[in-house]
């Protein structure tokens, strides 16, 4: 990680495919380095309430180099009661980067799980801020984005950051 | 029957004299039977069976080439005939009015909804005697009759078990009612009404929630079935009056998604495909053009995806909705038809009481509640809202209360332009009409285009019936029917044309039709705008004739598309000026009578200031219940708790999507308080509740006595306070259009969702009663600005609902 702040963004979205639209447009501004990003995270409740964590972009690491098996980012904002019910929960383990680590320490799974109702998608990343306007640009489809700022990514700073960001979604 | 002729004309029908001769004892004494017999309807007189669909439009139904499959409005046109030139009001209660006294509403009171009963004869909304109802005079004649579904003829503050029941269904002619008496209801939650008594919120079985138009036909079929059981003879006159299609827009999955993806093109694309399939389908004339649409309302290729998602969801519940309507009066023709009636039965189906809502305004909402109270929300706020209340999916469910945007009501209204509330074109008051009656009808499958009023069923009903006019009900003359009879339409599609002419107003929207041509002129306001800074403008100083004036020459413009005005400024003048006759004559006069209490002239301050409920109470209605709206009240109740504590509700009024609540959980007093959904409060003692006789309070302290006040909770037991929390803003108008109140439980939606699996929540001590103190000590001034808004607020209800 660098030492630039990072701003941890939330993203909410009412219509699952358009969540992937923008998921896919932010990945692809990481792979071509235009963003440089800790990881961004999709994570879709069907209608039936069931979790589908559908993308992960935490493989592509910062700057575009690839790192870890494709699902830390994941597994690292999603405590274990919600990643049981992903396609990947089984995966745990030695998947899971440092970096991620730090975020299962942080524990917000469990708060997104419950902040999405059914059919809806939340994406969640976590970037330099010095991308701020880009990326909000290509999250057009969000019908709600919050921000928060951390000065490192360590467990503590993201927890306080994505709930400080969470509560930017309220009212 | 006595032998010589029954005179109809003054009702009710006196008994016949004694035929017979009376002795001292019944050795020698002659008897008659006709004193034990009752009056009969005339020989041959059919069934009727009258159905009244809610808040739709002319192109909804694919009857009339609409976008939402309708079977059984097509069989029924098929073996009868389609009206293609018939009209409503533009608003729910005056349209109801009209098609039960078979006078113009403003005549019979009903400028507005019931839920205003303001200070002019025409906006009463108290049905006069001297103008009976058509199932009164049926139920005089003989006939059995029942009403099922939305009433909405009942003043909101009549509601209650001190009624006077007067003007409830059972009052007005109609032998049994089962239904709602407001003007909407959840389609899952409904607050039922039966005869003269409230008598709750039904319950869903089998893992499946309750659904009112299922139980509304069983509720019908029961009925008929019932009364054949005992009487195999006797026509009958079914009012059948449903929800459907009014908010909450409501309705199971398995038949919205029917209609996934079938509106993704959008409202404007609907509107072309309904125009050509009208036109294919010859509901329109030929050479009849597709109006334009205004540009108070969005393109659909402005809109955002997420929008375009949104919005089309939106109109796929709707349609859902609507075609479970038709399938449930389906059902109610299918038992009709089982019971070998069917064509003996004059079955007059309308499609809509005015025409599709624009109420959801432009984005559409997830509570219809907050456009009635004046809250505008951004589409941002709109999509916040419904994520947070349980996401698109949730839409159409039990836990929302949505309305759908009003470009889809535009497309519902196709090919006119407008819709609901505006009386001065016909997306507000042409409505689609079926007509079957096989003894009439020679060619099933018939168009009409005769110019047809909702003022007109009622007498051709009493002609169809054998059953003339009555100049007396009561001792009181009658005020002649407004109407005319279209019954010889039925067997000829060249029957003359007798509605020549016809006024139409609401909300201050107002046409006049003479002879094919329609002046209209719209008051300068968008249909969904009725805050009070958009209302001063037709105030002091207000001259109505210079509000725009548009004409149009009907049987060359079905639609209402080309505008004459300029090319016949004298015929605009004549009928401007027959505009103002017919208003005198029929009560319209003053206009925005309806709202008056937003030009300063409210009704007198309420005398009643403290409730008292004894004990346990339930559904109580929404329009009866406290109004604790602007200004500081106190509830307090007096519990005998058990050792080893209490809980459960102890008052809970309305739901989660606006409603407030006193309860104990987990030893705790609670008080919550959600304003619209949109914000919410909670409350928590910091101990629990001791046993004993235990007395607990909530006081707010308003800021302010004035709309949407925010104040200070305090929550109080045995005195002391316990805990509280500040309220930033609260409900200004009304928390629900349909929900009620219980003491002692939480009925139907709750208003906390914590205890939803523990609904309905009953309280595990005794309740000795409970007290809302609304007398906040207020200065005459304040009481006044109170009153005011208080009479605002359902003067703005009523417009809408």
């Amino acid at each position: 990680m660098s030492d630039e702040t990072l701003d941890v963004l939330i993203a909410v979205y009412l219509i699952p495919d358009l969540a992937k639209e923008d998921f896919d447009a932010l990945v692809k501004l990481i792979e071509d380095k235009t963003v440089a990003s800790d990881g961004v995270v999709l994570v879709h409740k069907d209608a039936d309430g069931v979790v589908h964590v559908s993308e992960t972009g935490d493989h592509l690491g910062r700057k575009g180099v690839k790192v870890g098996g494709g699902v830390g980012l994941v597994l690292g904002l999603f405590a274990p009661p919600l990643l049981a019910a992903t396609a990947v929960g089984g995966a745990v383990g030695g998947l899971v980067g440092k970096f991620a680590r730090k975020r299962v320490a942080a524990g917000i799974g469990d708060k997104m799980d419950d902040a999405l109702p059914p059919g809806s998608a939340g994406l969640i990343s976590v970037y330099d801020h010095a991308n701020a306007d880009i990326v909000d640009k290509t999250l057009a489809n969000a019908i709600r984005t919050s921000t928060a700022q951390i000065d490192n990514a360590s467990a503590e700073e993201l927890k306080a950051g994505l709930e400080q960001a969470g509560s930017g979604l309220a009212g | 029957m006595p032998a010589e002729p029954i005179d109809r004309t003054v009702l009710p029908i006196r008994r016949p004299p004694f035929g017979g001769a009376v002795k001292r004892t019944l050795a020698g004494s002659v008897p008659d039977w006709n004193q034990a017999m009752h009056v009969q309807p005339p020989e041959g007189a059919p069934n009727v069976l009258l159905v009244l669909v809610d808040d739709a439009g002319f192109g909804n139904p694919s009857t009339f080439g609409g976008a939402i499959s309708t079977p059984n409005y097509t069989r029924m046109a098929n073996d009868g005939l389609r009206y293609n030139r018939f009209h409503v009001t533009a608003v729910c209660s005056p349209t109801r009015a009209a098609l039960l006294t078979g006078r113009n509403q403003h005549r019979v009171g009903y400028g507005l909804v019931s839920e205003f009963s303001g200070p002019f004869p025409g906006y009463n909304a108290t049905i006069p005697r001297d103008c009976a109802t058509l199932p009164r005079i049926l139920q005089e004649n003989g006939y059995m009759t029942g009403a099922f579904g939305k009433w909405h003829l009942t003043p909101d503050n009549q509601q209650g078990a001190a009624g006077p029941f007067n003007r409830w269904p059972t009052g007005l002619g109609f032998d049994y009612f089962w239904g709602f008496l407001g003007g909407e209801a959840g389609q899952y939650d409904p607050l039922i009404t039966e005869n003269q008594k409230t008598i709750g919120v039904p319950s869903g079985s089998d893992d499946k929630p309750y659904y009112f138009p299922d139980d509304m036909a069983d509720k019908t079929i029961e009925w008929l079935h019932r009364i054949r059981s005992q009487d195999s003879q006797t026509p009958w006159f079914a009012y059948v009056a449903t929800g459907c299609s009014h908010a909450p827009h409501h309705v199971p999955r398995e038949w919205s998604d029917k209609y996934r993806g079938r509106f993704d093109e959008g409202w404007d694309v609907m509107r072309e495909q309904t125009f050509a399939r009208q036109k294919e389908l010859g509901v329109v004339p030929t050479g009849t053009e597709l109006t334009d649409r205004d540009e108070a309302f969005e393109s659909w290729d402005s809109l955002d995806e997420t929008n375009r998602r949104l919005y089309a969801r939106q109109m796929e519940i709707y349609a859902g909705y609507s075609e479970n309507c038709d399938w449930n009066i389906g059902r109610i023709i299918d038992a009709v038809e089982a019971m070998g009636e069917l064509d003996n039965t004059v079955v007059i189906w309308i499609w809509g009481d005015n025409g599709a809502s624009m109420e959801g305004t432009l984005t559409g909402t997830f509570n219809e509640m907050t456009t009635l109270n004046g809250i505008p929300l951004t589409a941002e706020q709109q999509m916040g809202l419904i994520f947070k209340h349980g996401g698109l999916e949730a839409w159409g469910g039990e836990l929302m209360e949505p309305h759908y945007s009003c470009g889809w009501a535009l497309a519902s209204n196709t090919p006119f332009q407008w819709g609901k509330q505006v009386a001065s074109h016909l997306g507000g008051t042409r409505n689609p009409m079926v007509v079957r009656y096989p003894t009439a009808v020679t060619d099933p499958g018939g168009l009409r285009s005769h110019f047809t009023h909702v003022i007109d069923i009622a007498p051709t009903v009493l002609e169809l019936a054998g059953i003339p006019h009555p100049t007396q009900v009561d001792g009181i003359e009658q005020e002649p029917l407004h109407g005319f009879t279209f019954a010889d339409s039925l067997s000829s599609a060249s029957a003359p044309e007798r509605h020549t002419q016809q006024y139409f107003e609401a909300v201050g929207n107002r046409a006049m039709y003479k002879d094919g041509w329609w002046l209209a002129q719209r008051i300068p306001r968008i249909p969904w705008q009725l805050d009070p800074e958009v209302l001063r403008k037709f105030g002091a100083g207000w001259d109505p004739d210079t509000d725009p004036a548009e004409l149009y020459y009907l049987p060359d413009d079905f639609s209402q598309a080309n505008d004459l005005a300029d090319q016949y400024p004298e015929k605009v003048a004549e009928l401007q000026a027959l505009f103002w006759e017919e208003a005198e004559r029929y009560n319209v006069l003053p206009l925005l009578g309806g709202l008056s209490s937003f030009y300063g002239i409210v009704p007198p301050i309420p005398n009643e200031s403290k409730f008292t409920y004894r004990g346990p109470m339930e559904n109580i209605a929404a329009g009866v219940i406290p109004h604790i709206y602007n200004h500081s009240y106190t509830i307090s109740a007096d519990l005998i708790v058990p050792e080893g504590g209490a809980e459960g509700v102890i008052v809970a009024a309305f739901d989660h999507l606006g409603g407030f609540g006193l309860f104990v959980q987990d030893g705790k007093l609670i008080h919550h308080y959600s304003m619209l959904g949109v914000l919410e409060y909670t409350q928590e003692s910091d101990r629990p509740l001791p046993s004993g006789d235990v007395t607990v309070e909530m006081v707010f302290a308003a800021d302010a006595p004035k709309p949407a006040t925010g104040g200070e909770v305090t929550l109080l037991v045995n005195g002391k306070r316990v805990g509280g929390g500040r309220m930033e803003n609260t409900v200004p108008a009304r928390f629900s259009g349909y929900a009620g109140m219980d003491i002692g439980c939480d009925n139907g939606l709750v208003v906390h969702r914590s205890y939803a699996d523990k609904a309905p929540f009953r309280f595990t001590g005794t309740i000795k009663h409970v007290v809302f103190d609304i007398d906040p000590d207020l200065s005459e001034a304040d009481a006044q600005t109170l009153n005011e808004h208080a009479a605002q607020a359902l003067a703005a209800h009523g417009a809408n609902a």
